[in-house]
């Protein structure tokens, strides 16, 4: 059993689990993002079995809200009506990416420091659509029409400090290819075929999630365009590589996106939900992106911090790792450097399909951020919603057939902030 | 007691003289780029200037084609460059520096960057990037 490492232990007693989807699926139709928010954070509530009036404080996560949402600078009060919230203390936090995991991270330490004995995080976002200054937020338009949307030089890099290099994001992690490498002696086609392999593990198992926002394998994919070997198939134009490493198959997904978890003081869990899932630690480092090999510091620095809380802590005895996959450098990066994956060996089990739900390593069993999908802000909560029905037993198809009691949940954003989460079930 | 000084002004000043500048401790004796306030390595505010010189060592090169968009995200940050002129990402280091950085770098080429791989290391020059806001930035271009 995990040391708890907070002065008060904490709960977690209820998730939302709204698929993954565009405001372009037939399924969102007419729908817009408060809609969305609102089932997400009654959806936790009723998971937990608690109404709002039960609920201490709210802990909100969006990283784009003023492009996204009619240029509102942060929509607290009406996302709280939205919710049944009102006039309850609310925090937003904005950390890029990163925010959904450091948004549970405060609503724990909101609960661990007293203060507080139910707290809700919730996150919101919708990557491909904003809502006009002008018109209600029904009325999406494509985010390509915002003006300066999503430009590296300046949504990704501190330009008012000095960011005006011409650096691109994906440096950041073709970098993780350059260094595995380096570091371990396989050649550039091995990791074109680990990097290729790890889409269609992830694919895989998305196809077995029908939260996941792709979920056609690549198998079939692949004898639609007349390949019988889906690996010829990955290494083909079909499949174009953007960088030196990485390959459209192994750049993230985005879509729109809410999400909500319930966190609690430990001794009262039990009398709002049987499956109590007791959170042990959490860890997250910042850094800038100016120094080469940052992602692969982050995850270092984040591993010391969480497992040095630890005695005798052994990752092989993780049941299942969760981690944030922008590009395909960063699962395999990850894996190893949390020891998860052998050190310089885990490349093997993405060629194996050892990393698939239904394998003797299992990584992201909902798709990850290449099959799931990806919502900026809100991607950390729905990281974690995952890992909480994995070790409750209710992931549904892409479900770990073995108990899940032990998670480690690692994400990542904006290439400045990752995040590290033990969760464990000791009831 | 921390001295309220301008850091970015005589850095982009410096730029448009030609000269590259950094900062360095006084106590620990580590050197940044571009200038902080505050050593990275011991946490002093004592840092002074120091000229970078215009001449960097070149470790390693990345290139890749941006062309070819995953989602709208993947692309070089190099929107406000005047000059269109394409270029890669390398890591370098300044001679009297002591941190490694990321860089763009002019003058890589499908046709050479096989035989500029082989030659890693190797000195380039800076190449003072100007941006359509009026200032400029630094990259660095192959010797020829």
């Amino acid at each position: 059993m995990l040391k708890q490492k907070f002065a008060r232990p904490v709960s977690i007693i209820g998730t939302s689990s709204l698929p993954q989807r565009s405001f372009d699926d037939p399924e969102y139709k007419d729908l817009s993002i408060y809609e969305l928010w609102a089932a997400a954070c009654n959806q936790a509530m009723q998971d937990a079995g608690i109404k709002p009036k039960d609920v201490d404080k709210l802990v909100y996560s969006q990283m784009a809200n003023f492009v996204t949402m009619g240029n509102v600078m942060s929509p607290v009060g009406s996302l709280e009506e939205w919710a049944g919230l009102a006039g309850k203390p609310v925090t937003h936090i904005e950390q890029a990416c990163a925010g959904g995991y450091l948004a549970f991270n405060e609503a724990v330490n909101s609960v661990a420091s007293g203060k507080y004995d139910i707290v809700m995080c919730a996150g919101l976002e919708t990557p491909k659509h904003f809502n006009a200054r002008n018109q209600p937020a029904y009325m999406l338009q494509p985010i390509q029409k915002y003006d300066g949307w999503w430009s590296p030089g300046r949504a990704l890099f501190d330009t008012a400090y000095n960011r005006f290099d011409g650096v691109s994001d994906n440096l950041l992690t073709e970098e993780q290819g350059k260094y595995y490498i380096k570091h371990y002696g396989i050649d550039e086609k091995t990791l074109d075929d680990t990097y290729n392999a790890m889409a269609i593990n992830l694919r895989y198992n998305a196809s077995h999630n029908p939260r996941a926002l792709e979920r056609t394998p690549y198998s079939e994919i692949a004898k639609k365009a007349g390949y019988d070997d889906v690996m010829a198939y990955m290494r083909s134009d079909n499949n174009p590589k953007i960088t030196q490493y990485i390959r459209k198959s192994g750049s993230v997904l985005h879509n729109v996106e809410a999400g909500a978890i319930i966190v609690c003081s430990a001794d009262i869990a039990k009398k709002y939900q049987d499956h109590p899932i007791t959170v042990i630690d959490h860890a997250s480092v910042s850094n800038t992106q100016r120094y080469p090999f940052c992602f692969h510091q982050m995850n270092v620095d984040v591993r010391d911090a969480l497992y040095g809380g630890q005695d005798n802590f052994n990752p092989d005895d993780l049941d299942l790792m969760i981690t944030t996959v922008m590009t395909s450098g960063e699962q395999l990066d990850s894996a190893e450097v949390f020891g998860y994956l052998p050190e310089g060996k885990g490349y093997k089990y993405e060629l194996e399909g050892r990393t698939r739900f239904d394998a003797d390593r299992p990584i992201n069993p909902h798709g990850g951020d290449l099959s799931f999908g990806h919502g900026f802000g809100c991607a950390g909560i729905n990281m974690l919603s995952e890992a909480i029905m994995q070790m409750r037993g209710t992931a549904g198809g892409s479900q770990v057939p073995k108990p899940v009691n032990d998670v480690l949940v690692r994400g990542m954003g904006g290439g400045h902030t990752t995040v590290g989460i033990l969760l464990e079930n000791q009831d | 007691m921390y001295k309220l000084r301008p850091i970015l002004k005589p850095y982009y000043d410096n730029l448009e003289k030609g000269k590259i500048m950094g900062m360095k401790c006084q106590d620990c004796g580590d050197v940044v780029w571009p200038p902080l306030p505050t050593c990275q390595k011991c946490g002093s505010t004592n840092l002074d200037w120091i000229d970078l010189g215009t001449e960097a060592v070149i470790d390693e090169i990345r290139f890749e084609d941006s062309s070819v968009g995953g989602d709208y995200t993947f692309r070089k940050a190099d929107e406000f460059f005047v000059s269109k002129e394409p270029y890669c990402v390398c890591v370098g280091h300044f001679p009297a520096g002591t941190h490694q950085f990321h860089a763009a770098l002019y003058g890589v080429t499908e046709e050479n960057k096989d035989e500029l791989t082989s030659q890693l290391p190797f000195k380039a020059d800076a190449e003072f990037i100007q941006l359509d806001g009026g200032f400029k930035s630094v990259g660095f271009r192959v010797r020829k």
